[in-house]
Parts: structure tokens; sequence; C-alpha cells
């Protein structure tokens, strides 16, 4: 009886752990050189966001803006995961890459509905909607509101703010602005 | 008011809840609304067919496959279609008749992406939208479980147009 008792407590807890992972919250390593200045390389982990208002609606106090930094599957291959910023909403005219001089090669696209335009923050080593156009706001898995850098030591004091910081914690903003 | 007797019942019920969302991850019931996938799902306006989804993930997908995605233009969406072509095929976009004058276009399905279509010719599917990326899929439908009278149905009986161009063509094209 107390066998059958232990093992019910082990799978709701597992359960439970399951469908936070799967819908709430997710913290996960992230690689790869394509958000540099925000995402160290290697050894940095993100604290995801997956609550299914927060990815699958645009606008308003908590659906999708342009700035936020997001998690997605690759449109070529579900199994890898990228994380890329937004700068393009829908219905949005995106100009496809700006880094061209001449007004010859570029090109101009709208956005379609449910879609969204991502770069990486490393413009010159990220393959981004510059290559694979817009993607669908399906592929979203959450979005990234804070990072731990593991390169760091496991408690700094910051020098100017005099605040101990555990792990290399900080907070990813959403710093856009619109210089309208 | 509420003595511990009573109470004790409802919040082991809610432990269970976490338990039933993740089996729901495996299968899953779903009702099919709208008529693209006639005659297959939904063959008369009576009555709704209600189908068995399998949900978990499957690596790999094959022709003629029912599948759940979500719509690429809202992603709160779901939309219910087969599968016509899988990544790299080659498919003719009309119809027969037009392949046969040289008149029809050959289209090819980019890497991780498939082709959806629904049975009816009116209904919103690739050929509207294109290939949908494979990570929109959701689950693969099994069979159908309501009504009664539908149940056993064959779901590959009729499998929409024929449209995957033959491996000679893909590769001249």
């Amino acid at each position: 009886m107390t066998i059958l008792k232990t093992t019910t407590t082990l799978l709701k807890c597992f359960c439970l752990l399951h469908q936070v992972h799967v819908h709430l919250y997710e913290f996960t390593q992230t690689r790869g050189e394509s958000m540099l200045p925000t995402l160290s390389a290697q050894n940095d982990f993100v604290h995801v966001l997956k609550h299914k208002k927060l990815i699958h609606t645009v606008g308003g106090p908590r659906g999708l803006r342009i700035g936020d930094c997001i998690v997605l599957m690759k449109p070529h291959d579900s199994s890898q995961r990228v994380c890329k910023r937004i700068t393009g909403l829908p219905g949005d005219i995106i100009e496809v890459d700006p880094s061209y001089d001449n007004d010859f090669d570029n090109s101009f696209i709208r956005v379609p509905k449910g879609h969204v335009w991502v770069t990486g923050d490393n413009l010159s080593y990220s393959l981004d909607s510059r290559s694979y156009s817009v993607v669908p706001m399906g592929l979203i898995i959450g979005k990234v509101v804070a990072a731990n850098d593991f390169n760091k030591k496991w408690y700094q004091r910051d020098s100017i703010t005099n605040k101990i910081n555990f792990l290399g914690y900080r907070k990813i903003d959403n710093n856009y602005t619109d210089c309208k | 008011m509420f003595s511990r007797a009573t109470i004790r019942p409802f919040l082991l019920a809610i432990t269970w809840i976490p338990v039933l969302m993740t089996a729901r991850e495996f299968v899953h019931v779903s009702q099919i609304k709208g008529k693209s996938m006639r005659p297959t799902l939904n063959p008369n306006d009576n009555s709704t067919d209600w189908v068995l989804v399998k949900l978990f993930r499957p690596r790999h997908r094959e022709r003629n496959d029912i599948i759940l995605f979500r719509a690429p233009s809202d992603p709160n969406v779901i939309y219910c279609k087969r599968i016509k072509g899988l990544s790299n095929d080659a498919l003719y976009l009309d119809h027969k008749d037009m392949v046969a004058n040289n008149k029809s276009q050959l289209t090819l399905v980019p890497n991780g992406h498939l082709w959806v279509e629904g049975d009816n010719t009116h209904s919103v599917d690739s050929r509207s939208f294109g290939p949908i990326s494979d990570g929109l899929v959701l689950g693969k439908v099994l069979c159908v479980i309501w009504p009664p009278e539908r149940w056993g149905t064959n779901l590959n009986r009729w499998v929409g147009r024929d449209i995957l161009a033959p491996d000679t063509d893909a590769e001249s094209n």
C-alpha cells in the first residue's frame, strides 16, 4: 500500500513539473553566436516563459511586441530551436537587408497575418528571417525574460550599484524605442 | 461549514489534474468542424465527427496521413488536413488534364515542410498558403469515435487528388 502511495505521489509530482515545463516556464541552455551581445555563445542559460497568451497574441500588455527576445523552432528543421529578436510584426513593411548599399538589391516585404520577422542581435553571424523569410507565430516556443551567465563567477559585486549579482543573472529587456 | 472530510476528496481530485493533462498529450479527442475534409470527415451536415488524435509527435510522417496543425495565419486556429507531399517532393499544382497538356507547374516542397490539402476541393490549404513548416504539426488523426454509426471508418478510402510527380520529373526539375 505504501509503495502504491509513493508511486502515485511521484507520478503526480512528475506530471505537475512536466505541465509547468510545457505550458509555463523553461530554463534552458543557449548556444551559438547569433545573439552575441545579449547572450554569450556558450554556457548561457535563459529563463523562458511559455504561456499561450504571451506568445500567440500580438500587442497588448502581454502579447508579442517588437524587440521581444523569443525562442522558436527553425522553420526548416523543427527539431532545432533558435533564439532571436522580433523585428517585425504582422502588417509591418520590412526592408529585407538594410546592409545593402544600393537601392536596387533591396526588397521590401509586408509581414503577413500571423507571421513575425525575426533577426539575431549579431547581424553579421545570424541565420534568420533575412534568409528564411517570415516565420509563422505557431513556431514560437516562448519569450526570453532573463538569463544566467555561467561563464562568470557564481557571485559578483557590481561596481556601480554595489549589489551582489548571483550567477551572472540579468534581465533581458525589450529595449526597443520608436524614434518617430 | 466545510468539514475536513468534504474538502479532502476535492483536493485529491485536484492533484490528479496534471496527470490527466499529461495523458492528454498522448491521445486527445477533438471535434472536426467545417466541410474541408468531406467526404472523409463530416460527410453530411447532420452531424459533426469527433476523432481520436495522436498528439505525441511522430518523428516520421507519411503521405495521406490526416494531421492537425496550427494555421500559419493564426496560431490559435487549428486546421485538419491531409498530407499530400513530404519535404523535397515535387508536386503538380493543377489538375491532371493540365499536366497532360504541359500547362501545369511543378512545385517543390522545401526541406522540413509539408504540403497539406483538404479532401474537399473547396478548402483553405497549401494551395492558398503554401507549404507549412513541420513544427506547426500538432498530431495525427487515428480514427473516428463519434457518432457511433461511423465507427471503423476507413480514413484512406478517398485520399484526394493525385498530385505527386514521378521521380524523374523531380530530378529534371
